[in-house]
């Protein structure tokens, strides 16, 4: 009990001494704080448009972060009273040590399959990577939630990322009636992909005749669009088959089945017509 | 004939592969049509023709007033052009279309 009261008053004390320093030393690691955390929001908004690789973006605005707080940790220190070459000496050393965790261990961590931005089918999820973490992924679905998806469940599944090759193939998949113009509806597809804009020269477009179904003819064509327009592309290339199909008068089957009747002799025919006349006969009678 | 040389014919004689989409449309300004593009000439076109049609669709609905005389402000002769200026056929239809036509009558 006694020592407490013998520490207290030694800290008591020294707070009546230096007690202006530390309060400014405390003032100025705050504000040296808040300042360093505005600066690193700034850079990253304003460096966001000129460096395209997020990951280098990120590494270039931490390191310049961990030394925005080197500075400021240093200059607290010096007011709190501590002798600056010692501080200087002392930072500079852990500086260097994190700066070099940053840049010579980053290749060797493990990465996801990803950066931010891409458009990724993982977790059983599709949307846009909008940041990654050591612990989670913060995903953003096309139909505009925002989803924290586990980086172990990432990692032990299947993941699609849809940016990794410029390029995409669309698939057109159309069936046409049995008794229409194969050759016509085949040219109708083929000219549709080469007049868009947005389907690439080559690959050349092409359709396929894929199977002779059931019920229909199925055609498939085939183009290679870049990676961001292929929805949109799509899109618009099934909308304009249906629509020129229907000018050039071919038509789309549909599932459907045909029952076909051959002969006057069917008997149920007979007896439906019998039953008939029997029930005619007994209402004239 | 070698095959490449077959496919260069093909490209350049066959179909247009047109570069991009505007829509034109005429502004009445002092009784008079001035002509103008979405998106303007010096952006970028659009890379659909059905987002086009549909921009183009938009405008002349958004344009329409129960009075059926043209005045100042309105927009009129509402049509899809490819990047060299020439009227697009509308896919729909397969045939030319023109929202809102108007001629100036000379007087």
């Amino acid at each position: 009990m006694e020592s407490q009261l013998i520490e207290w008053q030694h800290f008591g004390n020294y707070m009546s001494q230096h007690g202006q320093y530390v309060v400014r030393a405390m003032l100025i690691l705050v504000l040296g704080l808040i300042g360093a955390g505005l600066i690193r929001r700034f850079l990253n908004r304003m460096l966001e448009k000129p460096v395209f690789k997020h990951a280098t973006l990120s590494t270039v605005i931490n390191v310049f972060y961990v030394l925005l707080i080197f500075i400021v940790v240093a200059i607290a220190l010096q007011y709190a009273g501590f002798r600056g070459l010692v501080i200087y000496r002392t930072l500079a050393l852990i500086t260097l040590g994190v700066v070099g965790i940053f840049v010579i261990a980053r290749p060797y961590l493990p990465t996801l399959p990803f950066k931010v931005g891409n458009t990724v089918e993982a977790g059983g999820l599709l949307g846009k990577v909008e940041a990654t973490t050591f612990l989670n992924t913060r995903l953003r679905t096309f139909d505009g939630k925002t989803i924290y998806v586990p980086n172990r469940r990432i990692l032990d599944d299947i993941v699609v990322n849809y940016h990794f090759t410029p390029t995409r193939r669309v698939y057109l998949g159309v069936g046409i009636r049995y008794d229409q113009d194969l050759i016509k509806a085949k040219r109708v597809v083929e000219t549709l992909m080469i007049g868009d804009p947005r389907v690439l020269a080559t690959p050349r477009p092409i359709v396929y005749v894929t199977e002779l179904a059931a019920g229909s003819v199925d055609l498939s064509g085939r183009c290679w669009v870049k990676n961001l327009e292929y929805w949109k592309t799509r899109c618009d290339l099934i909308e304009k088959i249906k629509l020129r199909f229907d000018q050039e008068g071919i038509v789309i089957a549909y599932p459907q089945l045909d029952v076909h009747h051959y002969g006057e002799t069917c008997q149920a025919i007979q007896l439906m017509e019998s039953y008939q006349t029997i029930t005619t006969s007994d209402m004239e009678a | 004939m070698k095959t490449k040389k077959a496919m260069e014919i093909i490209d350049k004689g066959w179909l247009k592969k047109p570069k991009g989409f505007r829509v034109h449309f005429q502004k009445i300004v002092d009784s008079e049509p001035v002509t103008d593009y979405v998106p303007d000439m010096e952006d970028k076109p659009l890379a659909s023709d059905v987002v086009a049609w549909r921009l183009a669709w938009k405008l002349s609905e958004s344009t329409q007033s129960e009075d059926p005389a043209i005045k100042d402000g309105d927009m009129v002769n509402i049509y899809v052009v490819d990047d060299d200026g020439e009227p697009v056929i509308f896919y729909g239809t397969g045939r030319a279309e023109r929202y809102r036509p108007y001629s100036k009558v000379s007087s």
